[in-house]
This record gives C-alpha cells, structure tokens and sequence, in this order.
C-alpha cells in the first residue's frame, strides 16, 4: 500500500484558488447578502471582472446590448451566472491539467466537471432545491478533484484495481480505498478543506458516491450523485473508471425521480451539449 | 520529377460522430468514429458492394418519454425515431438492406442498476426490435458492462473497431 502522507503531500502542487471564490460562496449563499456587496468584492478583482464581462458579451448569453459594467452584468444575465461564472473561473486551471491513471484526455476532467455541474443544476432546479444551489453546482464541479492527484497513484495500481472491479464486484472508490488506502472522494475533500471550502461543500464532495447510507438521506449529496450517474451514462469523459459506481434506486425514488425523469434529464443535457462546449471555450 | 501518385498516399480521414447525431460516408479515406459510448449505443452499418456506411449514435429508447426535447428536432437522441431516419439515409445512397453488416456497441450500465432504470437494456430492447421491424441481422454485438466503448468504421474495408478501456479492441 502507498504511504498515504506521499499522497496528501501532492495537494500543495495544485494551483491555489483565488481568495474570492469562498468569500462570494458565503455572499452568496446568504439572503441577506446586498447585490452591491456581491459586486463590490468581484470589482476587486480586475482580470476576473474583465473576464467576466467578457463572457456576458459572447454568443453564449447572446445579450442585444453590450455589457460595460459588473452591474450592468449581474442584470442582465443574473447573479446566479455571475456567481457559477466566477466558480468556472476559479477552478479552470487546475481542471483543465490532464489526470493520468484515469485514462481520460487533455480536457476531460474539465468537460466531465462542467458538464456535471449542468447536470446538477437542472436537477437542483426540478427538486426545487434553491437554498444550496451554488454549492451544488460547485460540488458537482470540483467532486473528482481528488482524482488529478491520485490518478499518478491509480496508474501503478490499475491492474489490481481492476481485478476488484470485474471479478469482486467492487466499485471503482471501494477499489481505489483497497488498493491505495485512500479514494478520489477522500483526496478531493481534503482539497477542498485545504482551499477552506465550507464544510458542507466538504462533506458532499467526501460522499459524492453515496458509499455512506446517511449521504444517501441528503438532498444536496444525491443531487450531485445523480449528476456524476448521468454524466457516466451519457459517457462524457468516461475512462478507466467507466461506469463501475453504485447505483442506488432508493435514492432515486427518495427524490420522486422516475425512469421516465431521468431520461428526460438525459435527453434535456443532450441537447444542452452544445451550449456546455461554448462554455467550456469561453473560461 | 512530379509528386508519385498512388492511392497509399491518400489522407485518411476520421470523422467523429457526436451523441445524438449520425454520419453517412462513401469516401473510403474516410473512417468513422463514436467515441465513449456509455449507456447509449453506436450502430455501425456497411454496405461492401455500394461502398458506403455509417454510424448512428444515440443516447435513449424512446423519443416519447423526452419530456420537452423535440425529437423532430435531434431524431438521432433516440433508437425509436433515429434507426429509421438513419436507415432512410443509407438507402437513399447505394446501400441495401440485404447487404448490410451491422455492428452494434454500448448499452453499459452503472453497477446494480437494474430493471426499470437500466437504460442500457432498454436501449439494446428497442434497437433489437427496430432491426428485427427492418428484417436487418446484428453481425457483431458488444453490450452491456460498466465500460464506455469506442465504435469506429472503416468506408474503405467495412471494418468496425469496438475499444473497451482496459479491455482492448475487438475488430469485425
């Protein structure tokens, strides 16, 4: 087995996140937060405003005016975007680096992550789960963190994995937990601490499989699970890994998602497909 | 002396074929490909003699359940409206169905994700029921499992590749 403390040691290499992307969580997800305060902690942040703007004035919004102002922005296109915007922008550097070990492309992580947190936002909105829908979007974006660090481990180890895997019936985390000692849902919540997310965000990253029965119990968690579920099934960005999660039907039923629902969120990410490629070309 | 002129020096081509969309060739540089298939399927169909195929590759059985998507719209999102669409394509250029070699992939599943939400099968069901409505024979099948699958086709030999991550390739 690996020493453990070689692994966690790697998550300095990441690219740090910007200050600002915690502290507009936190605004965010507070209704008494003012839309002035919101914009005034983005201002600080030039390249980040610039880009914004940027991205309010591509095809992807398709606005008949031009936005000039931050204001003018979070107007227009809403604080919502801006808020999921600023996230996209935080995390893209680090997502965009290829993950050895797991067998995916340059850019398959990113397209996977963006693609989940899509997918995550249409769910959050048919449950009509508003509180958290930031963080649920961010989760389901930064859930496989974990695996741009433990992929160089995963590589040595993917034979025996593997055997787990297609003849124990294991998962691919129950597997990567086995072989390693550690899975891409524990590495990728510390990052996450490390970055002093908040400990929710903490929490559904860590249990983003639903191996544990009480995360099978909480909404914002299974949201962000059934994402990744139909993310795989759709095989976006699927490698080494492919399909070998658990799939668990009383999570489902918990929700009120039926069969017919989630092909429907399959067929309605389908036809987003191409709006999430603008996206993933425009941060 | 003037550039040697053989058809060895010909570019090859490959062309993707994206979820929910079909490609028709008879360019024979030209080579087909789907790539990470999950729970959806690739068919891949050939015809040696009129020196054309294709690839169809859809995500879901049945265009009725697409709650708000317009199946007029992506025909090829779907086995129930896209096989017969895709088919229609075909025999409008060279291809017969008596001569067609058809080669299936896909249809995998998440880990105990049985019966009702097993999309996969449903997929495989409906395909299976659309080509038998056609009299149309499955030469190659690869379906099911928990690996996304990427389907290929050769114009030029009617050769399909099926590469399952970690399990190789099958050619047919």
């Amino acid at each position: 087995m690996t020493d453990l403390k070689d692994i966690v040691k790697q998550i300095d290499q990441l690219d740090p996140i910007p200050a600002i992307t915690t502290q507009l969580m936190a605004l965010a997800a507070d209704p008494d937060s003012a839309l002035s305060e919101i914009a005034d902690l983005i201002l600080n942040d030039p390249a980040l405003t610039a880009n914004l703007l940027k991205t309010c004035n591509s095809a992807y919004f398709g606005l008949n005016r031009k936005v000039d102002s931050l204001r003018d922005a979070i107007g227009f296109v809403g604080l919502d975007h801006i808020v999921q915007l600023v996230m996209l922008n935080s995390v893209a550097r680090n997502l965009r680096n290829q993950s050895q070990g797991y067998g995916l492309g340059e850019g398959e992580l990113w397209r996977h992550a963006v693609s989940s947190a899509h997918i995550a936002k249409i769910l959050a909105g048919k449950f009509g789960i508003t509180q958290h829908r930031h963080l649920i979007f961010t989760a389901a974006l930064l859930k496989d963190i974990g695996k741009l660090i433990l992929g160089r481990f995963v590589a040595f180890s993917l034979e025996e994995i593997n055997i787990l895997v297609h003849s124990k019936g294991y998962s691919f985390n129950d597997a990567e937990k086995k072989i390693i000692g550690m899975n891409h849902e524990e590495l990728g919540a510390m990052v996450a601490q490390n970055w002093r997310f908040g400990d929710k965000l903490v929490y559904i990253i860590r249990h983003h499989h639903l191996s544990n029965e009480s995360a099978r119990e909480d909404p914002a968690t299974s949201v962000v699970y059934l994402a990744d579920i139909i993310c795989m099934m759709m095989g976006i960005c699927t490698g080494a890994d492919g399909l070998s999660y658990r799939f668990y039907s009383d999570v489902l039923k918990r929700m009120d998602l039926t069969e017919t629902d989630l092909q429907a969120v399959i067929a309605e990410t389908g036809e987003n497909q191409q709006k999430i490629d603008q996206l993933l070309n425009l941060i | 002396m003037g550039p040697i002129r053989s058809h060895s020096t010909a570019i090859a081509l490959m062309t993707a074929v994206n979820r929910s969309e079909m490609k028709i060739s008879n360019n024979p540089a030209e080579t087909l490909v789907a790539f990470s298939i999950g729970s959806g399927i690739g068919v891949a169909a050939h015809d040696p003699v009129g020196g054309i195929g294709g690839i169809l590759n859809f995500m879901l059985p049945d265009s009725s359940r697409a709650n708000g998507v317009n199946p007029a719209r992506t025909p090829f999102m779907f086995a129930d409206t896209g096989l017969p669409a895709f088919l229609e394509a075909l025999y409008a250029h060279e291809a017969r169905p008596d001569r067609l070699k058809i080669v299936i992939a896909g249809g995998a599943h998440i880990l105990d994700q049985t019966n009702a939400f097993d999309i996969g099968q449903k997929n495989f069901e409906v395909l299976k029921a659309g080509l038998d409505t056609f009299n149309l024979k499955i030469f190659h099948e690869n379906i099911g499992g928990i690996n996304s699958r990427t389907l290929s086709l050769e114009i030029d030999s009617g050769c399909s590749s099926i590469k399952i991550f970690g399990e190789g390739e099958v050619k047919v």
